[in-house]
């Protein structure tokens, strides 16, 4: 009951969150929707199974990426406080997306998907488990996201760190 | 709570992510739509791991990886932005028809 509870809260922070970023006027809103959205999705994979991905999704995404789009908005003051919209672009878009979502929901709910019918042995969820199988199976997969966070980030200080003249 | 629900509120994260994508003109904005979006994905593939994976590691893993390259991306996307903005004063998705430099 009470676990049943903590789901329904976190999956009411994920989705709250997502459309008051989605709609919100203010940069900065938009981003703490984001931040919102992101906690209610880490609860969420604590049900889900997995501890460490959750742990993983709070010091990435919540203390990397939403800070670091706070920094970028703090860098670039004029940013901010620009709520040009066009009305006509919102409403496109909340029709598109409603087709999206309505079409996608019917097509969710009349499948019927295959359900795993045997339980796991206790230790198939444990965090020893994601790294050996990162060391072994998937070790393309580990060096490759390695190799690409260090380009992506030796080209992010090369970007930014380059003098611009006037466009 | 079954896949079901999951599934659904990982279609409410994408679309509210589309509707931010397909609506805002600020770039910074734009790039929350794609980390809702990302998100999406990543629930969904936490659920199928959950309800449907013989192996509950291999959905674990996608989701690491995709943790990894959202924040790869986020660090080029925003390095691009601080360029953007230092040279124009702006970031405007409808007015940024170049990106030469």
């Amino acid at each position: 009951m009470l676990e049943l509870l903590a789901i329904a809260a976190f999956a009411l922070l994920a989705a709250g969150g997502a459309l008051y970023a989605a709609f919100v006027r203010h940069t900065l809103h938009c981003i703490i929707g984001l931040g919102v959205t992101l906690f209610g999705v880490a609860g969420i994979f604590l049900y889900l199974g997995s501890p460490f991905v959750a742990a993983m999704q709070i010091l990435i995404y919540i203390g990397g990426v939403s800070v670091a789009m706070v920094f970028a908005l703090m860098l670039s003051v004029s940013l901010a406080s620009r709520v040009e919209h066009s009305r006509w672009k919102v409403v496109g878009a909340i029709l598109a997306a409603g087709f999206f979502f309505t079409s996608m929901a019917a097509l969710i709910t009349s499948t019927d998907f295959p359900l795993r019918e045997e339980p796991l042995p206790p230790d198939a969820w444990a965090v020893t488990e994601i790294g050996h199988a990162f060391l072994t199976t998937y070790n393309v997969v580990f060096i490759g996201l390695s190799l690409t966070l260090l380009l992506a980030i030796l080209a992010a200080v090369l970007v930014a760190g380059k003098e611009v003249e006037e466009l | 709570m079954n896949l079901t629900f999951f599934l659904l509120l990982s279609l409410l994260l994408f679309s509210a992510g589309l509707i931010a994508v397909m609506s805002r003109r600020n770039l910074v904005t734009v790039l929350v739509g794609i980390e809702l979006m990302l998100n999406a994905a990543s629930v969904n593939f936490m659920a199928f791991n959950f309800f449907v994976a013989p192996d509950p590691v291999v959905g674990q893993i996608i989701v690491l990886l995709i943790i990894g390259l959202a924040a790869a991306e986020v660090a080029v996307f925003l390095a691009i932005l601080m360029v953007l903005y230092r040279a124009r004063h702006e970031v405007d998705a409808e007015d940024i028809r170049e990106l030469r430099g």
